[in-house]
């Protein structure tokens, strides 16, 4: 198959289409999908030659509750996983590569008054293509206090809150969603804002 | 997070979640889902740039009103640039062994640092 021909042409054959890359490009570059990253990261960790590659949550069944009351007079609540800045673990700037001494192992929460100092370097984020020099690109606090503000919710809860992200679905489930629901019922909150990264 | 959504969520509290990587929030499974295509690290817009960060805020608030039903994924209009050779870069796979060896050696130490902490954490 030639590299010139149109992409759409890629999948004559079974064994081709199931290909996920395409003139050496991945298959999402070339056709312009979302990036699939569980089977990226398979194939990655196992061209590095570990055989056994992160398993992600799967879930048939989804809960579902409506609102019970309108935005306009809803005490809204902000989720995050980035963590406070702390100078003694190494590089969390701009560009900071990967740094799990930064990763913090039990939920938090802090109030909103003032902006706090969140980074995502314990994060495994597009290190190429995402600064995460703007606090407001993975934690969007300002942006909620202007909706807040402007009326568009009724209240920002006082304080967010903060998963780990450890990468143990046993410990999200069992011990770290169970810790952030206390915080959200402790507050009253009517509706909740979860930002992963 | 997605994990934690679904706490929320079966336990009365509505959610929205905000994210760039599609296939593993709906591989989870959540109630509603603002999907961005953008490279992972910018759920809530560009940096610097007022238009996305505030378009997004605004529909994942639109979508706490809207969605009816469960799997509900609204993906935004707002493109990361004008072409897609961004999506090249992320676990790219075309490595010399050095590099290999490299990022296996980086993997390696960062992992032992993440069992220390969690074994800290569970004391």
């Amino acid at each position: 198959m030639s590299d010139n021909a149109p992409p759409q042409y890629i999948c004559c054959r079974t064994e081709v289409a199931l290909n996920v890359q395409h003139a050496g490009k991945p298959i999402e570059a070339v056709l312009d999908l979302p990036i699939r990253y569980i089977d990226r990261s398979r194939a990655y960790y196992l061209a590095l030659g570990y055989d056994n590659p992160y398993r992600w949550a799967y879930n048939r069944d989804v809960p579902f509750v409506a609102l019970s009351r309108p935005l306009t007079r809803s005490r809204v609540g902000l989720i995050t996983t980035a963590a406070p800045f702390k100078p003694e673990a190494g590089d969390q700037g701009p560009w900071a590569p990967y740094n799990a001494s930064a990763k913090f192992t039990e939920v938090y929460s802090m109030p909103i008054e003032s902006l706090p100092d969140l980074r995502i370097a314990h994060l495994g984020y597009d290190r190429k293509h995402t600064s995460a020099e703007d606090i407001n690109s993975y934690f969007p606090l300002q942006r909620l206090k202007e909706a807040e503000a402007a009326g568009r919710i009724g209240e920002l809860n006082s304080r967010f809150y903060a998963v780990p992200s450890l990468r143990s679905q046993r410990l999200t489930t069992e011990r770290d969603a169970p810790g952030i629901l206390e915080m959200c019922r402790a507050d009253g909150i009517d509706a909740a804002i979860l930002v992963a990264t | 997070m997605s994990l934690t959504a679904r706490h929320l969520e079966a336990n009365g509290i509505p959610t929205v979640v905000m994210g760039c990587a599609r296939d593993i929030v709906e591989y989870a499974g959540v109630a509603r889902f603002l999907f961005s295509d953008f490279p992972l690290g910018n759920s809530c817009g560009k940096p610097g740039d007022l238009e996305t960060q505030r378009g997004l805020v605004e529909m994942a608030l639109g979508l706490l009103e809207t969605a009816h039903a469960p799997r509900t994924t609204v993906q935004s209009p707002y493109r990361w640039a004008e072409d897609s050779s961004w999506k090249e870069d992320f676990y790219r796979l075309d490595l010399t062994p050095d590099q290999i060896a490299k990022a296996r050696e980086e993997f390696d130490t960062q992992k032992a640092v993440l069992k220390d902490k969690l074994e800290s954490s569970q004391g």
